[in-house]
């Protein structure tokens, strides 16, 4: 059997055993245990900074319990919670940004300049700027560009997290790589 | 499960089928190191071992969000309720009276001009080749001011010098 067809399986009987209370806790650390790395990785991305990951990535498996009887296994278990990761991360930013009084993208400017002092950012000045130059896109193409580029998922992945067409991916995907090519450029 | 192995020679190992999807997760979770390719970011050491722990006494500690809602806090919202119904109504039959609906035609092309430019449509050209109706298009639904056919003509004739050469007589 394929990997692929495998991990179907075992997500479905783990989506089983999530439902079921006495096998729920044991069910629940299997999927941390799978999912939290990469998780943690697609957030840290959204948000910048290991502190604020952990209160999202902590917030979004609390979500993910709460909610599994929510789970209609209309979607993979993986890009539902993909999705809830980004949600979270998201309206993390947007709070932060209203707590603060200052808009999103000064909130990513401050967030990237912040990484120079971060002790757990030990990024070269390319990498620096190739994170100023993603801060200065919108949202979606940000998310867009994160998940392909350093996440190398594929854009039918993609397509069922953000539900988006996979048109769309694409030209956003593009979009994104133009503006950070000429961003790098200029700077 | 007892039944598929009533006349099963074959056996598995104690355990196996119980322990399957966490041992199939752990191959998954292996499977792509999720390491970011070198983008400089890091983790304090020991933070995935010691998530699990620190997860569940959140877990504990935030309790689930209870659905039962006490019935007298709801009084206080009828009074908020009506008012805002109040004031909304009265905002809807000024706007009626007043016959102020925007339509169409009251959007300045520029302002749709500048929706498709700022917005992010995820449309490709191809995209929007096969929603627009291109065959209904004519140029005057492009060009700002209309042009008549005679406009045409008189600028062809002044700007071309054989303007027989156009060969424009109907086919038909």
């Amino acid at each position: 059997m394929e990997l692929k067809s495998k991990m179907l399986i075992a997500e479905e009987t783990l989506v089983i055993q999530l439902k079921q209370k006495d096998h729920q806790a044991k069910a629940f650390e299997v999927l941390v245990n799978t999912y939290k790395e990469r998780l943690y990785w697609h957030i840290r991305r959204i948000v910048l900074n290991h502190d604020d990951t952990d209160d999202v990535l902590q917030n979004t498996f609390i979500k993910v319990f709460r909610n599994i009887d929510s789970f209609k296994g209309d979607s993979k278990l993986y890009s539902w919670m993909y999705r809830i990761a980004t949600n979270e991360a998201l309206s993390f930013l947007k709070s932060k940004s209203q707590k603060f009084k200052i808009n999103n993208e000064k909130l990513m400017t401050k967030a990237v300049e912040d990484l120079r002092a971060d002790v757990y950012f030990e990024g070269d000045e390319i990498q620096l700027k190739l994170q100023m130059a993603i801060a200065t896109l919108p949202e979606k193409q940000k998310l867009i560009f994160n998940m392909k580029y350093f996440q190398e998922m594929k854009y039918e992945e993609i397509s069922e997290i953000l539900e988006t067409s996979v048109g769309g991916l694409k030209a956003s995907y593009h979009l994104a790589s133009k503006k950070i090519e000429a961003f790098l450029k200029e700077n | 499960m007892d039944k598929l192995n009533k006349n099963n020679s074959f056996g598995v190992p104690d355990g196996y089928f119980d322990t399957f999807s966490s041992d199939i997760m752990k191959k998954i979770a292996k499977e792509d190191a999720s390491m970011p390719p070198n983008e400089g970011f890091k983790v304090p050491e020991g933070y995935f071992e010691t998530f699990n722990t620190r997860l569940l006494e959140q877990l504990e500690s935030t309790p689930a969000e209870t659905k039962v809602i006490p019935l007298k806090s709801y009084k206080k919202h009828y009074y908020t309720a009506a008012s805002v119904a109040a004031v909304v109504l009265l905002f809807l039959v000024v706007q009626f009276n007043s016959d102020k609906t925007p339509s169409y035609s009251d959007l300045a092309n520029s302002d749709i001009e500048n929706y498709f430019e700022f917005n992010d449509l995820e449309l490709t050209s191809y995209d929007l080749a096969e929603i627009l109706p291109i065959d209904d298009l004519d140029l005057n639904d492009i060009l700002e001011i209309r042009l008549d056919n005679d406009n045409i003509i008189d600028y062809l004739d002044s700007h071309i010098e054989d303007f027989e050469e156009l060969n424009m007589h109907n086919d038909d």
